[in-house]
C-alpha cells in the first residue's frame, strides 16, 4: 500500500468522442501541494472532477489516502475539502447557514462557523445572505467552506480567478497555512506565478495529457534559460540593452566584460517563467 | 441511512422552502384563500323545485305538488315569468290559459307555454313537460294505471344533500398539494441550477439520504397545508385518521410527481409549465365530485382519483376503512410506484 495522499493511474474521460482527460498518471505526496497547469479546456477541472467523486473515470483509477475511489467515495469525501470552480453555495441562506448546514453533513462536533469565517476574513457579515456577498466574499465562503472537515486533501479548482488583489492573497496564505497543518493540496489554476509561488511541484496538462511533472525549480532548469540584463551607455550616449546568457563556461568572462569596458545603467537576473516553459513545451499559450 | 443527515436536509429544504417568497407567499395565501372559499360557499343545498305559473289560480293537484317539494308562485305576466327565470328565481314556468280546466273537460285541445333558461339541460326539459302532461290525465280523471313504487339504493339523501363547499374539499387538497409539490420542484431544480447538489454529493451524504431527505421535506410541507385546510373546515369531524392517512398517501403521491417534475425541469419557468399540466390533470376527479356523473370510467387511470374519492366518500358520507380500504391500497401503490420512478429519474439526470 502506497502512502501517497494522490494517486492516479491512466484516468481517462471522455464526453462523447471528446477525450477530455487521456490516461494519466501522477501522484501527490502527503502535505505536497501540486499545482495543476493549463488552459482552459486541458482537462484540468474534469481531473478534478475524477479525483473528487463527481465523475466516474471511464478507464484508470484513483487511489486517495489509500483509499479506492470506486469502492469507497463516501469515506474518501469525508476527508477531502472541494473548492469548486463555479461558486455553488445556498445564496438564500447566511454564510454562517451555509457552513453550519456542510459541517452537520459532515458531521464534525463541535462546529465553530465564526472562527472559520473569520479565518478568511468575514467577520461582521456571518448573518448576511450570500446573495448580498460580492464576488471575493462568496470565493472566502466557498475556501471556509473547503475547510470545515479539517481535510486531509484540498482542491482548490482556480480559487483566485477574477478575485481582486486582497482577496487573492488572503487565500494564498490560507493555501499554505493548510499545508502547514499538514494537509495535501491540488491546486488547479491557470496562474503560472500563482503556481510557481505556491507549488511544490507542477504538472503541466495540455489536450487532455500531461505534458510535464516536476519543481518549478527542476523545470526552469531544464527547460529556461537564466539570463543577466543589462542597459548600458552606448557610443551615442543612448541606452542600449544587452543580454548575457548564464550557466554557460564563457559567462564569467562576458560579465567581466560587461562591468569592465561598458558604462552599466542598471543590471538585474531575469529567469524562465513556467509560462514560458509551458508554451515552449505545448507551443501554445495559457488562456 | 444517516438519519443525522436526512434531518439536517429537510430542515435546510424548510428553510430554502420559506425563503422562496413566490412560494411561501402562494403558499400562506392560498391556505387562507381556500379555507374562505368554503366558507363563503353556501353550506346548505336548497331542495326545492321552484315553478312560476301564470294563471288565475293555481289548479287542483298542483297544490299536492307543493307537499313533494315544489314551490308554485303565480306570475302574472310572461314578462315577470321570463324575468325570474332569467333571475333563477324559479326553476321553470308555464304559461296556462285562463280557462284551462273548463277546456279540458270539453274535450279541446290546450295550448300551453312551459319556460326554460338558456341554460336549462336539454334531458331534462322533456321531463317538466311530461310532468304537465301527468298532471292533466290526473286532472281530467284519466290517470294511468300505473302504480311506481321508489326502490333507493344506498343512503336516501333527501333533505340531506351535499352542499357545494363539501364538494369543493377533495379539489381544494388537490390543489394544495399540487402547489406544495410545485416548490418541491423548483427547490431541486434551483440546487442544480446553482449547483449546490454538486457540493452536496461531495459530503459524506448519500443519494438515497437526500432523496429521502427531500421527499420528507415535500411530503412533510404538502401533508401539513391540506391538514391545516381539511382541519379548518371541519373535515377531520369523521375518521380523522383515515383522513390523514389519505392526506398522507396524497402527499406521498405528488412528491413522487414533484420529483419527476424535477428531473424535466431545468428552471422555474419549466417547473410552472409542468406543474399547471399536472394540476389540470390531478384535479380532473375532483370535477366529478362536483358534477356527478362528469365522466365515465376513464378517471380512475389518473392517480388523484383514489384520494378525491377517499375524501369525498369519508367527508361527506363517512365512509369507513372498509369501504375506502381499496382506494388507499390504490393510492399507496400509485404513490410507491410514482416516488421509485421520480427518484431514478431524478438520480439519472443528475449523477
Amino acid at each position: 500500500m502506497n502512502t501517497f495522499a494522490i494517486n492516479a493511474e491512466e484516468l481517462t474521460y471522455r464526453y462523447g468522442d471528446l477525450t477530455a482527460v487521456d490516461h494519466i498518471s501522477f501522484h501527490v505526496a502527503q502535505g505536497e501541494i501540486l499545482g495543476f497547469l493549463g488552459p482552459n479546456g486541458a482537462g484540468k477541472t474534469t481531473t478534478v472532477k475524477m479525483l473528487t467523486g463527481q465523475l466516474r473515470p471511464k478507464e484508470g483509477k484513483a487511489t486517495l489516502l489509500g483509499l479506492d475511489f470506486a469502492r469507497q467515495p463516501k469515506k474518501i469525501q469525508a476527508q477531502i475539502g472541494i473548492c469548486f470552480e463555479r461558486t455553488n453555495l445556498y445564496e438564500q441562506m447566511s454564510a454562517k447557514e451555509n457552513l453550519e448546514l456542510f459541517a452537520q453533513l459532515f458531521g464534525v462536533k463541535p462546529f465553530d462557523a465564526d472562527a472559520l469565517l473569520g479565518r478568511v476574513g468575514l467577520t461582521g457579515r456571518e448573518r448576511d445572505r450570500v446573495a448580498t456577498y460580492s464576488k471575493g466574499m462568496r470565493q472566502r465562503l466557498m475556501v471556509a467552506r473547503a475547510l470545515i472537515n479539517q481535510p486531509s486533501i484540498l482542491f482548490l479548482d482556480e480559487p483566485t480567478e477574477g478575485l481582486d488583489p486582497v482577496s487573492a492573497e488572503a487565500i494564498r496564505n490560507i493555501i499554505l497555512e493548510e499545508r502547514q497543518r499538514g494537509a495535501t493540496v491540488f491546486l488547479t489554476t491557470h496562474d503560472m506565478l500563482e503556481a510557481d509561488r505556491l507549488s511544490d511541484r507542477v504538472a503541466f496538462i495540455d489536450q487532455g495529457k500531461i505534458v510535464a511533472l516536476d519543481t518549478p525549480h527542476a523545470l526552469k532548469q531544464a527547460y529556461g534559460k537564466r539570463r543577466l540584463l543589462a542597459q548600458v551607455i552606448g557610443s551615442d550616449g543612448k541606452l542600449v540593452g544587452r543580454e548575457i546568457v548564464l550557466d554557460v563556461p564563457e559567462t564569467p568572462d562576458t560579465v567581466h566584460q560587461l562591468f569592465s569596458q561598458e558604462q552599466v545603467v542598471t543590471v538585474h537576473s531575469e529567469e524562465a517563467s513556467l509560462e514560458d516553459i509551458f508554451i515552449q513545451i505545448t507551443g501554445r499559450g495559457l488562456v | 441511512m444517516n438519519w443525522r443527515i436526512v434531518w439536517t436536509l429537510v430542515r435546510k429544504d424548510t428553510k430554502l422552502f420559506f425563503r422562496n417568497r413566490f412560494f411561501a407567499f402562494v403558499s400562506v395565501l392560498g391556505l387562507f384563500a381556500y379555507i374562505g372559499i368554503y366558507y363563503l360557499l353556501p353550506g346548505s343545498v336548497d331542495e326545492t323545485i321552484k315553478i312560476g305559473l301564470i294563471a288565475d289560480q293555481i289548479p287542483p293537484l298542483f297544490e299536492d305538488l307543493q307537499e313533494e317539494g315544489l314551490e308554485l308562485m303565480l306570475l302574472d305576466s310572461e314578462a315577470e315569468l321570463e324575468q325570474r327565470l332569467l333571475n333563477g328565481d324559479i326553476t321553470v314556468g308555464y304559461g296556462l290559459p285562463d280557462d284551462l280546466m273548463a277546456g279540458l273537460l270539453s274535450g279541446s285541445k290546450q295550448q300551453i307555454k312551459v319556460y326554460f333558461s338558456y341554460d336549462f339541460p336539454e334531458e331534462l326539459k322533456d321531463a317538466y313537460i311530461i310532468l304537465f302532461r301527468e298532471l292533466v290525465f290526473m286532472m281530467t280523471g284519466q290517470e294511468l294505471n300505473v302504480q311506481a313504487d321508489e326502490v333507493l339504493l344506498g343512503q336516501d339523501m333527501a333533505g340531506l344533500q351535499i352542499p357545494p363547499r363539501k364538494r369543493m374539499l377533495p379539489l381544494m387538497a388537490v390543489f394544495i398539494l399540487m402547489i406544495e409539490t410545485m416548490g418541491l420542484s423548483s427547490l431541486i431544480s434551483a440546487e442544480v441550477e446553482e449547483g449546490t447538489l454538486t457540493a452536496l454529493f461531495t459530503t459524506p451524504m448519500r443519494a438515497r439520504e437526500l432523496f429521502v431527505g427531500k421527499g420528507a421535506a415535500g411530503a412533510g410541507m404538502a401533508f401539513f397545508q391540506a391538514v391545516v385546510m381539511i382541519a379548518a373546515t371541519g373535515g377531520l369531524r369523521r375518521e380523522p385518521v383515515l383522513i390523514l392517512t389519505a392526506l398522507l398517501l396524497g402527499s406521498l403521491l405528488v412528491t413522487g410527481m414533484g420529483f419527476l417534475m424535477a428531473s424535466g425541469s431545468r428552471d422555474l419557468m419549466s417547473v410552472m409549465g409542468w406543474g399547471i399540466l399536472a394540476i389540470v390533470v390531478l384535479a380532473l376527479p375532483s370535477f366529478s365530485v362536483l358534477f356527478p356523473g362528469l365522466f365515465t370510467g376513464w378517471i380512475k387511470a389518473i392517480p388523484s382519483y383514489y384520494l378525491v374519492d377517499t375524501v369525498h366518500k369519508v367527508i361527506n358520507f363517512g365512509a369507513s376503512w372498509g369501504e375506502v380500504g381499496i382506494n388507499l391500497l390504490a393510492l399507496l401503490g400509485l404513490s410507491l410506484a410514482f416516488l421509485l420512478l421520480g427518484i431514478v429519474t431524478l438520480q439519472r439526470r443528475y449523477r
